[in-house]
């Protein structure tokens, strides 16, 4: 069910992302940064699904707040003349490899668990 | 309560769409955007390409600039040599001239004394010889003649002065006839008192009664030798 939702959301954005006009090539370092910022905010929900202790204002809040708080970094760095927007990568990089790992492990988990259920249950009709 | 988390789900589930929806559009965009752009087009570059790239053509301006000043100095140290060259040559060229007008090869002008000796028609006076003219011309030397013609024909260090069956005189193979004049440029007064007074050949040949006279005239002018010097066994 989230992953037909988070399909149809990623064609229609590839879709409509076609069609959208051209920023600036200076701009567009600001616009990576947030991107990664969003990706790591949506892995983070997905784990959070996963573990099911999702809260869709913590979520929301934290797609758009830790765009724009990479965002302001980036520039504020640039300002200091400091790279503060690998800092950025860094963590959000991290995070997302914690958040994969979460829901790579849920899933092994359940597959695991289905495979030892059908065992089971196969080994009591054996019996 | 089954109601309720069946409704966060659908929340949730919208939500996430909506942010991957949101995320992957601008990831396209982003997409576009870098392959669209010419990253070697100056007003992409970052700022570290463009400081290494500024540094690259400083380098570069600085050795063009070092090799333009090497020619600037090789062309001067040329022209200097080439006027060194014009100087040498305008010197030779000089020596040339003063040589040329020595041996009577130039026209040549200047302040002097013109004789005129005129053929009388009386018996009784010897006519004018070759050796007169001789005497005078030697006189004229002796006294720091410079340039010297008779009857507009140089006096050159080959000129020969001869009587021909003593009736007509040859210079320089040419017939030349009465008025003889004598043109001399030089010290005025040197050259005069070289021909009067007491043993000047001017004043001996006046005693006989020869019409003879001297003038002397600031600017002279006296024609250069007409023939060819030839030269058969000077070495």
């Amino acid at each position: 069910m989230i992953f037909i939702a988070i399909l149809i959301g990623c064609i229609l954005g590839v879709i409509l992302g076609m069609y959208a006009p051209i920023i600036s090539y200076t701009y567009s370092s600001y616009l990576a940064i947030a991107v990664i910022a969003a990706l790591d905010s949506v892995f983070g929900g997905i784990a959070s699904v996963v573990n099911k202790r999702f809260d869709m204002k913590i979520f929301i809040s934290g797609f758009f707040g830790n765009a724009i708080l990479a965002i302001l970094l980036t520039v504020l760095g640039q300002k200091l003349n400091v790279d503060i927007y690998l800092a950025a990568i860094v963590v959000f990089v991290g995070r997302m490899f914690v958040n994969l790992a979460i829901i790579r492990r849920y899933y092994v988990d359940k597959w695991s668990n289905k495979i030892n259920e059908v065992k089971k249950i196969k080994k009591e009709i054996e019996k | 309560m089954k109601k309720n988390i069946k409704k966060g789900k659908i929340t949730m589930t919208i939500t996430l769409g909506i942010a991957c929806f949101a995320l992957v559009m601008v990831m396209s965009m982003q997409f576009k955007i870098v392959n669209e752009t010419d990253i070697t087009s100056i007003e992409n570059m970052r700022e570290t390409e463009l400081r290494t790239e500024l540094a690259n053509w400083k380098t570069k301006y600085e050795e063009t600039n070092q090799k333009y000043e090497e020619t600037i100095s090789k062309i001067n140290e040329y022209k200097e040599t080439k006027q060194s060259n014009e100087e040498t040559s305008k010197l030779v060229e000089k020596e040339l001239e003063q040589v040329n007008m020595s041996l009577g090869k130039n026209d040549i002008e200047g302040q002097g004394i013109e004789i005129t000796i005129r053929e009388t028609e009386k018996e009784e006076i010897s006519r004018v010889t070759a050796d007169d003219l001789i005497v005078i011309v030697n006189a004229l030397r002796l006294s720091g003649a410079e340039a010297i013609s008779i009857n507009d024909e140089r006096i050159i260090n080959m000129t020969d002065i001869v009587d021909i069956n003593e009736t007509y005189i040859k210079i320089n193979g040419q017939r030349i006839l009465s008025p003889y004049v004598i043109k001399a440029i030089g010290d005025q007064s040197y050259l005069e008192s070289g021909l009067i007074g007491n043993g000047g050949h001017v004043d001996e040949m006046k005693k006989i009664g020869q019409d003879v006279s001297i003038e002397k005239i600031n600017k002279i002018k006296i024609n250069k030798y007409n023939g060819e010097i030839k030269t058969k066994y000077m070495e």
